[in-house]
């Protein structure tokens, strides 16, 4: 498969990629990319949508081809960029920069409470840095063969997937399940609010047009997570003691590092192969690997409270997803998300049509772009590295000045995406929820969890219904979804077994 | 420890919304359009399954040690300012424009945390507000509703 001619054509897409114009713009795009990731609200997206306009003028002076391939190079390092930048702050101030680094939040603020903020951030750059490389080199040697099964997948299939992915809150629960099945009920319950994309029926919008649209994730996953945090530690009096927390090491120490290598593996992979999917992304990779971690952890206790292997798994995850999502755009002409798909309007734009015939078309700008990658990942992983020295100070930053400024920016990222008031209003209520639920112990991750995946479970439910005429032996008829189910609820019930057998075992003794 | 009365407010809050839920799909059109499954009915299920996931920890929570222990010394008065400010913000940031909500809400938020040092919250407030002015409306012509509308500029 791996022919002599893909060899010769990656060696003429580094050629391309180490252009002196390539490389600065691939700089630019991981600088950018990194300070977008980090403010809340304007996400990968959002980010590579605006810097779109600004890619086009500055190579303005190049030929079509080429300026297609130097706008895609900068849009990819945004992209990456902005993914690291999201883990950043949810690392650093539990404010998720986007849907994939919610999961980040949950072990990685823990262990930046702890002082090892660095260790996070680190295992962060190396996991997505490692992940990338792997996400590539499958992307080279996978491709075709991948897109077609990605095909495959129909709504049945996509169906069983996101039961299992909905399964996977049990590795979000904390000390009761109960509570965090029902705030993944929740949340999926807030995903029905709005336009129903199938019947075109308006659904608990009470008449308010500004409910049409549904509720937005963002809003409500920067008010929990970012401004119930701000909330929280306004309300404890002793907070003025813990964010002047120093970072003490900038490097993983070696049992971290060898704590994460099969974490990062295996997110790696996961991460991959979900990003292959058209629809499914990097957010549900990031889920499944932390559940994956925490079900194959010995020490199931450490998670939650500032596990490596919480952070370094989900990273790689959405790493690779990134990558793997880029194969259906590149092979098939498929966005497989939000990012891909306005990346697929940038290459339009210079008359580069991202589909089957990318690769023997324009081959330049295809192997441009994966050689750009690699080169990417490099620079994020060089210019991340040194930068954790510089977020290490601006978290020591006294409490005084972070917090107002923490909610200003959390304002300004909401408001810039939604553009409206309720979002900032919703905003604030969800801050105050967000503090009461997590004192509480109610898990926030499976709010956002249901809020994801509940439009993606109902529309493919229902799909999958109407292709078969209403048969619902159709999910155990198609060999692929069958199997999902099946892992699906054998990682429910897992956990309830054992916990039973356990509960026998005690009674003999 | 869990709270034995936080939970219970919760799980009647939960069985509300649930019976809220239900009763509002009882009112989605239930036509299907082709589909065998309408739009009705996937509220209505989590709506059921929210109640009786609600019950079931309404019973949980009788399995709770009462709740002996006070809660650590809150600082509300400072947290229900903070609120109020950023609620004032919300409401005000479309009418009075960003740059002056914003460096406001900066201002006050600086002085309420922290009483002191005047001077240093001023330009911090004033900096952050115009950089990212700056940047987001010149630099990237994104949208922000910079000046309040009746400013005759």
């Amino acid at each position: 498969m791996i022919g002599l001619d893909i060899l010769g054509f990656l060696g003429q897409g580094f050629v391309t990629a180490f252009q002196w114009h390539n490389l600065l713009f691939a700089f630019f795009g991981v600088v950018i990319g990194t300070s977008v990731g980090v403010l809340p609200g304007i996400g990968p997206m959002s980010g590579v949508a605006l810097l779109v306009p600004i890619t086009s003028s500055l190579t303005g002076g190049l030929l079509p081809e080429e300026a297609a391939t130097a706008s895609i190079i900068m849009l990819a390092g945004v992209y990456y960029g902005a993914m690291y930048g999201g883990s950043a702050t949810s690392i650093l101030i539990n404010t998720p920069g986007e849907a994939a680094s919610v999961v980040t939040t949950l072990d990685g603020y823990q262990m930046a409470k702890k002082g090892k903020a660095g260790e996070a951030l680190a295992i962060s750059a190396i996991g997505s840095f490692v992940a990338g490389i792997i996400a590539l080199i499958g992307l080279i040697v996978l491709a075709k063969p991948l897109s077609e099964w990605a095909i495959s997948f129909g709504p049945a299939e996509y169906t069983a997937l996101i039961i299992l992915g909905l399964a996977t809150v049990s590795g979000l629960a904390g000390k009761s399940m109960t509570k965090a099945l029902i705030m993944a009920v929740l949340g999926i319950l807030i995903s029905t609010i709005g336009v129903d994309t199938i019947s075109g029926v308006a659904r608990f919008t009470f008449n308010q047009p500004i409910l049409y649209q549904g509720i937005e994730f963002l809003t409500l996953a920067v008010g929990l997570f970012a401004i119930g945090e701000v909330f929280g530690t306004i309300l404890e009096k002793d907070s003025d003691n813990r964010s002047l927390q120093k970072i003490n090491r900038l490097l993983p120490s070696k049992k971290e590092m060898k704590d994460s290598t099969l974490p990062i593996l295996r997110g790696s992979v996961i991460g991959f192969f979900v990003g292959l999917l058209p629809g499914a992304g990097a957010s549900i990779a990031s889920f499944f690997s932390y559940s994956a971690e925490k079900g194959l952890s010995k020490d199931k206790e450490k998670f939650g409270k500032g596990a490596i292997e919480g952070v370094a798994g989900p990273e790689a995850a959405n790493n690779a997803a990134s990558g793997g999502s880029l194969i259906p755009m590149l092979t098939l002409g498929l966005p497989g998300s939000a990012t891909t798909a306005i990346m697929m309007g940038a290459l339009m734009m210079y008359n580069v049509q991202p589909g089957p015939l990318l690769f023997d078309k324009h081959p330049q700008v295809a192997w441009g772009l994966i050689a750009s990658m690699f080169i990417g990942n490099i620079l994020l992983l060089i210019l991340n590295l040194p930068l954790i020295k510089v977020f290490a100070k601006v978290i020591s930053t006294p409490p005084k000045y972070m917090l107002p400024i923490i909610i200003a920016i959390s304002f300004f990222g909401v408001y810039a995406v939604q553009v409206n008031t309720f979002d900032l209003l919703l905003l604030v209520g969800c801050g105050v929820a967000g503090h009461f639920l997590a004192k509480n112990d109610y898990p926030l991750a499976p709010v956002i969890l249901g809020l994801i995946l509940g439009p993606m479970l109902e529309n493919n439910f229902r799909r999958a219904l109407t292709i078969n005429n209403g048969d619902y032996m159709i999910f155990l008829q198609r060999p692929l979804s069958l199997i999902l189910l099946i892992i699906a609820f054998v990682w429910i019930l897992y956990p309830v077994i054992k916990g039973v057998l356990n509960q026998r075992k005690h009674a003999k003794q | 420890m869990p709270s034995k009365t936080f939970d219970r407010y919760m799980s009647v809050i939960l069985i509300a919304v649930g019976t809220f839920f239900i009763i509002s799909s009882t009112q989605i059109s239930a036509s299907t359009y082709g589909s065998s499954v309408g739009p009705d009915i996937m509220p209505m299920l989590l709506g059921i399954v929210l109640i009786l996931l609600s019950i079931l920890l309404f019973f949980q929570t009788i399995k709770y040690k009462s709740d002996g222990q006070k809660s650590e010394e809150q600082n509300y008065g400072k947290f229900l300012i903070m609120l109020g400010l950023a609620l004032l913000y919300a409401l005000t940031l479309e009418w009075l424009g960003y740059i002056i909500t914003t460096f406001i809400f900066l201002l006050a938020g600086f002085q309420i945390m922290q009483k002191g040092k005047i001077l240093y919250s001023i330009i911090i407030s004033l900096s952050f507000t115009l950089v990212v002015y700056y940047v987001y409306v010149e630099v990237l012509q994104g949208t922000l509703p910079v000046f309040p509308e009746w400013f005759a500029f």
